[in-house]
């Protein structure tokens, strides 16, 4: 049977079937959005508007999106093994174009969380009006940064036994940076003080990221 | 039809001491069909998987040649079809579906054809449509049978392919290797004897339960 086999076509229709097993099963987007709608009227009906505390403000959004999102970014490679369908994927394509497709498949969750999120935050937390260009930069490198951290991560912990203390222990330093930065940088563009030193972090950190992955992915379900 | 040679020299797989697949020699040149024989444990799936390109020997040498060309452990899942009971599919997705994925995926010229041909060729093609979480074991079975032939390899691998099957499923197996033996070549891992009499050739496996290594 003749075949074109290219990465393109296998990340693409790994990233199809991510979307079409998501919307069927609705496995991850109802949970991180329950969990960001939850949060975020909870806190507003304990503290208030937050108007004036801009530092407060950066750091809660960072959480809300990291918490609401991190279960489900990782667990792209997780619902594989336990599902038992890794022998099937592997039969299928590269390591490295499954790896993309799901990175692609985790930018988009994490886009569609942040439309609904970022919108009710701004509106429950009395947050002033963002720098709409740079509040969007730095949302998106940021989402970038920790939708690469998150599959990459997700990539490593699937088939090891004790992969809810591997997730913590593994994930603590490749998220810390990117937190540190994308608070800082949407604290800033709120304070009208400069962020091109914070998006270029973000940006750097995920090209490394990205850089490091491309390398792992294909070692990694070598037995 | 591909030339196909498959040599083992003393491959052997551990997974703890005096587990996994003992050292095993053999050579397959040419089309036909090899039964793989061993008490449970001696390690037939385990050759199986690593033919496949899924698992690594930990020791001796594997080599699959197609048309005299060397095939590398990564590139092993364009020639082989692999079907085993390990092997699960997506069970929110139609049994058209999931196949019509791993067609896209592998960029397959007129994966829709080839879908319906596979599905054909194991008597599914009228379940295309069902979500394979609502298959019988044994369809699921012919599920499993139609994914290996999908992209016509040369080499067929069928881990316990009569299992869950009834006789109109074992027939379908027969089948399927009487014309694939023809032309490719089918390595049956198997403890049935009517699945043992589809073989020409065997390859025995040492080690297992109640047959020390």
């Amino acid at each position: 049977m003749p075949t074109r086999e290219s990465s393109f076509a296998a990340a693409w229709a790994i990233l199809r079937k991510e979307c079409r097993s998501e919307w069927r099963t609705r496995y991850g987007l109802n949970s991180a959005l329950l969990f960001a709608v939850t949060t975020l009227t909870a806190v507003s009906f304990a503290v208030g508007r937050m108007g004036d505390r801009t530092d407060v403000l950066a750091a809660l959004l960072w959480v809300v999106i990291l918490f609401a999102a991190l279960a489900s970014l990782a667990h792209t490679f997780v619902r594989e093994v336990e599902g038992h369908t890794l022998t099937l994927l592997r039969l299928t394509a590269a390591a490295t174009p499954i790896a993309v497709g799901k990175l692609l498949f985790n930018l988009l969750f994490l886009g569609v969380l942040e439309l609904v999120t970022v919108p009710l935050f701004l509106i429950l937390m009395g947050a002033p009006p963002p720098h709409w260009g740079l509040f969007l930069g730095v949302l998106a490198l940021g989402s970038a940064a920790l939708a690469t951290a998150a599959t990459l991560v997700g990539a490593v912990i699937a088939q090891t036994r004790g992969r809810g203390a591997l997730f913590a222990g593994v994930s603590l330093p490749l998220l810390l940076p990117l937190l540190a930065a994308a608070v800082s940088a949407t604290r800033a563009q709120w304070s009208g003080n400069p962020v091109t030193f914070e998006l270029r972090l973000l940006a750097a950190y995920t090209l490394a990221l990205l850089a490091a992955s491309l390398l792992l992915y294909d070692h990694l379900w070598e037995d | 039809m591909a030339a196909i040679r498959i040599e083992a020299r003393a491959v052997a797989h551990r997974f703890a001491p005096g587990r996994g697949l003992q050292p095993v020699t053999f050579v397959h040149d040419g089309a036909g069909c090899v039964a793989v024989l061993g008490t449970n444990g001696a390690g037939k799936s385990t050759l199986l998987r690593m033919i496949a390109g899924l698992l690594r020997p930990t020791s001796g040498v594997l080599e699959i040649r197609v048309d005299g060309a060397d095939v590398p452990m990564p590139a092993r899942r364009r020639v082989v079809g692999y079907a085993s009971p390990e092997l699960a599919f997506y069970d929110e997705f139609t049994v058209g579906e999931n196949l019509a994925f791993v067609a896209d995926a592998r960029g397959m010229d007129g994966p829709a054809a080839a879908v319906r041909d596979a599905l054909d060729r194991v008597g599914l093609l009228e379940r295309i449509d069902d979500r394979v979480a609502a298959l019988s074991s044994g369809m699921k079975q012919r599920l499993r049978l139609a994914f290996a032939l999908l992209h016509r390899p040369p080499l067929l691998l069928l881990d316990e392919p009569g299992s869950h099957l009834d006789d109109v499923g074992r027939a379908v197996t027969e089948a399927i290797v009487a014309e694939h033996r023809r032309t490719g070549l089918v390595l049956l891992a198997t403890n049935e004897p009517r699945e043992r009499e589809l073989a020409d050739s065997r390859i025995e496996l040492r080690g297992g339960l109640g047959h020390p290594a």
